[in-house]
């Protein structure tokens, strides 16, 4: 999967860069609106995202361009201002998804893997582990031939995870995947912690084997 | 008062007034004019009765009368004064003049008196009472109809106005607009107002620039932090240092979830909301609870619902938001095993759960960071954002503990 990054602050696209290519993506990065235009012309990327405060312009107004351009290409838009109306805006003129910082980037992953099977590999992709496979379009789950059954949120829990394979993922930011901005309470740490033991159990009945470590006091780390 | 009553108000007492002097001067002056001409009446009476005793023509005249006397009728004074005379076809006693002179007429004194009615002074002062009365009146009723009519006309302009001013709100995108009309004060006002108007845009739009200004600077940084802490999460830590991490995590979530609650509320508060449309309800509270429905089973919390279907027009957005933060609200308060009832009706939705009273004065409730910060569960902008937002739709949020059941109404 290839990404192109555009955000003006240094130390955020670092963390972005690090954190995608350690999970197989080729990453660009533009911090101007000019170079960002530049790159888009010369280059396609399956995925932008795409801050909208940037020194010499809106990031609202790649928007058309990249439409214009690539149909076929992703936006997220990352922004710092939780406005309505930028996001109405954006998501009108074509952006296919809205975070508002301050943001997980196990969130932000899993927004750009989302938006880069429903737009690239137009829904048919799956995704695999070991002998398990998921299809994120049916919401089903196979081991082998055979269909595993998981509630909704361990299915959710189980793809953020697979996605964020390798990375020590917090419960703060489970919570805030799960149930959202409006439910991400400290309160909620014990229902994470429910349903990743049953999942945990599920997988582990089934293959013999754990794929999820409890990090102290961290959280939750996946691995295969 | 109304601007038009109170100028009847003082129309009516300057009326009065003006009406009551200029009422008593006519009566005095006419009394006065009129007892002069009637003395010189007599008195030219009196010449010529004596000229006729000159002439040696006698005169027999009720009201003359003419006694002869010696020299010491010589020494009375002129006398014109008023006396009482019965009116025998009247029967009532009337007012009369009379003038005596004394004269020499031939050598030989007399005494004259004649005499005339003054026409019941009573009457004229009532005539003018009643005269004055009834100006006072005709000017008091026809000044106000014509006041009245004239207002309308001159006070249209101004009135327009004032509904316009009424439905003007700094966040619309419009500008004042307002009448014009030819009286200068009103002109004056309406400028002033334009300006007015047009500074608090300024200024409204500064702040709506200042507060997203704000967001930015400090949502940035604390993506940094955010990020910045995830990553130290991923190198192997001692449990010491695992600790004190999660403390500043946890910090910089409170922290990023203030500001955003401060924001919403700010944006709340200038009804920055555009998005109006048909929601349902019941819809947005069966995705909601759909959403986190196992966190109340994992409470063990036993859901009642009465739920009917309402749409309202409103923002959805907001009402995501409003929805969202009462199911919060009785998830986090309430305690494990209790009962939490939902009910939705046409006028009412009522959330209420089981629990201990408040431990705090409940005009704290509404309150931002209302309860203090002993307890961690929340932000303290919850329920305040609740409650502009409901105000923000005209629709009532109370609160009331009874049976051991804490209830949030909404009556739409």
């Amino acid at each position: 999967m290839k990404v192109l990054f555009v955000e003006d602050e240094p130390v955020l696209l670092e963390e972005m860069e690090t954190y995608f290519s350690s999970h197989d993506c080729i990453c660009e990065q533009a911090v101007t609106f000019g170079q960002a235009e530049q790159k888009l012309r010369d280059y396609t990327y399956d995925v932008v995202v795409l801050d909208i405060t940037l020194p010499d312009g809106s990031g609202i107004d790649l928007i058309e361009d990249i439409r214009k351009s690539h149909l076929e290409t992703g936006i997220l838009i990352l922004s710092a201002k939780d406005s309505l109306q930028d996001k109405l805006n954006g998501l009108n003129l074509g952006a296919d998804d809205y975070l508002t910082k301050p943001f997980y980037l196990e969130e932000l992953n899993a927004r750009v893997n989302a938006i880069y099977r429903r737009k690239t590999l137009k829904g048919v992709e799956q995704i695999t582990f070991d002998d398990f496979t998921m299809h994120p379009s049916s919401k089903s789950f196979f081991f082998k031939e055979s269909e595993v059954s998981l509630t909704r949120k361990e299915y959710d829990m189980l793809i953020y995870f697979v996605i964020n394979k390798n990375r020590v993922v917090s419960k703060a930011s489970i919570v805030e995947h799960l149930w959202g901005d409006h439910f991400d309470q400290s309160d909620n740490f014990d229902t994470v912690y429910v349903h990743m033991k049953n999942l945990r159990k599920k997988l582990c009945n089934i293959s013999g084997k754990d794929y999820i470590k409890t990090v102290y006091g961290m959280g939750y780390k996946f691995t295969y | 008062m109304k601007l038009l009553s109170k100028i009847s108000y003082y129309h009516f007492w300057l009326s009065a007034v003006v009406l009551g002097i200029t009422g008593s001067m006519l009566f005095f002056f006419l009394r006065n004019e009129i007892s002069k001409e009637i003395q010189e009446q007599l008195e030219l009476q009196t010449d010529m009765v004596a000229h006729e005793i000159y002439m040696g023509r006698t005169i027999d005249f009720p009201l003359i009368n003419i006694t002869k006397g010696d020299d010491s009728l010589m020494k009375l004074p002129k006398i014109f004064k008023d006396t009482m005379i019965y009116d025998r076809l009247q029967k009532v006693t009337e007012g009369y003049y009379y003038f005596s002179e004394s004269k020499k007429i031939n050598g030989q004194p007399y005494r004259i008196m004649v005499m005339t009615t003054y026409i019941g002074w009573d009457n004229y002062s009532k005539a003018i009472i009643y005269i004055f009365l009834s100006i006072a009146g005709l000017l008091i009723v026809l000044g106000t109809l014509v006041n009245y009519f004239i207002s309308r006309r001159i006070w249209k302009p101004f009135l327009i106005n004032l509904k316009r001013i009424k439905a003007y709100s700094v966040s619309s995108k419009e500008e004042l607009q307002l009448t014009l009309t030819n009286v200068t004060e009103f002109k004056e006002l309406n400028n002033v107002l334009i300006d007015l108007a047009a500074r608090d845009k300024r200024e409204y739009n500064a702040l709506k620039e200042f507060t997203e200004n704000a967001s930015h600077e400090i949502q940035t940084p604390l993506s940094i932090l955010k990020t910045r802490l995830e990553s130290i999460s991923q190198q192997p830590l001692t449990v010491d240092i695992a600790r004190l991490l999660n403390d500043a995590k946890q910090a910089t979530i409170r922290l990023s979830k203030v500001n955003k609650g401060l924001l919403l509320l700010a944006k709340l508060e200038n009804n920055a909301f555009t998005d109006v449309q048909w929601v349902s309800i019941e819809a947005v509270l069966k995705r909601n609870f759909d959403l986190v429905e196992d966190l109340f089973q994992h409470k063990c919390l036993h859901v009642e619902k009465h739920i009917q279907s309402k749409v309202v027009f409103a923002s959805q957005f907001l009402m995501e938001i409003l929805i969202s933060n009462l199911l919060t609200n009785a998830l986090s308060y309430t305690p494990s095993g209790a009962r939490i009832i939902f009910s939705l009706s046409e006028q009412l939705l009522v959330i209420s759960n089981e629990g201990e009273p408040l431990s705090f004065p409940e005009s704290k409730l509404f309150k931002r960071f209302g309860k203090g910060a002993t307890d961690n569960k929340g932000n303290g902008l919850g329920l305040s954002i609740s409650k502009q937002i409901c105000t923000l739709n005209k629709w009532q949020l109370s609160y009331s503990y009874e049976k051991h059941m804490h209830r949030f109404n909404i009556h739409f």
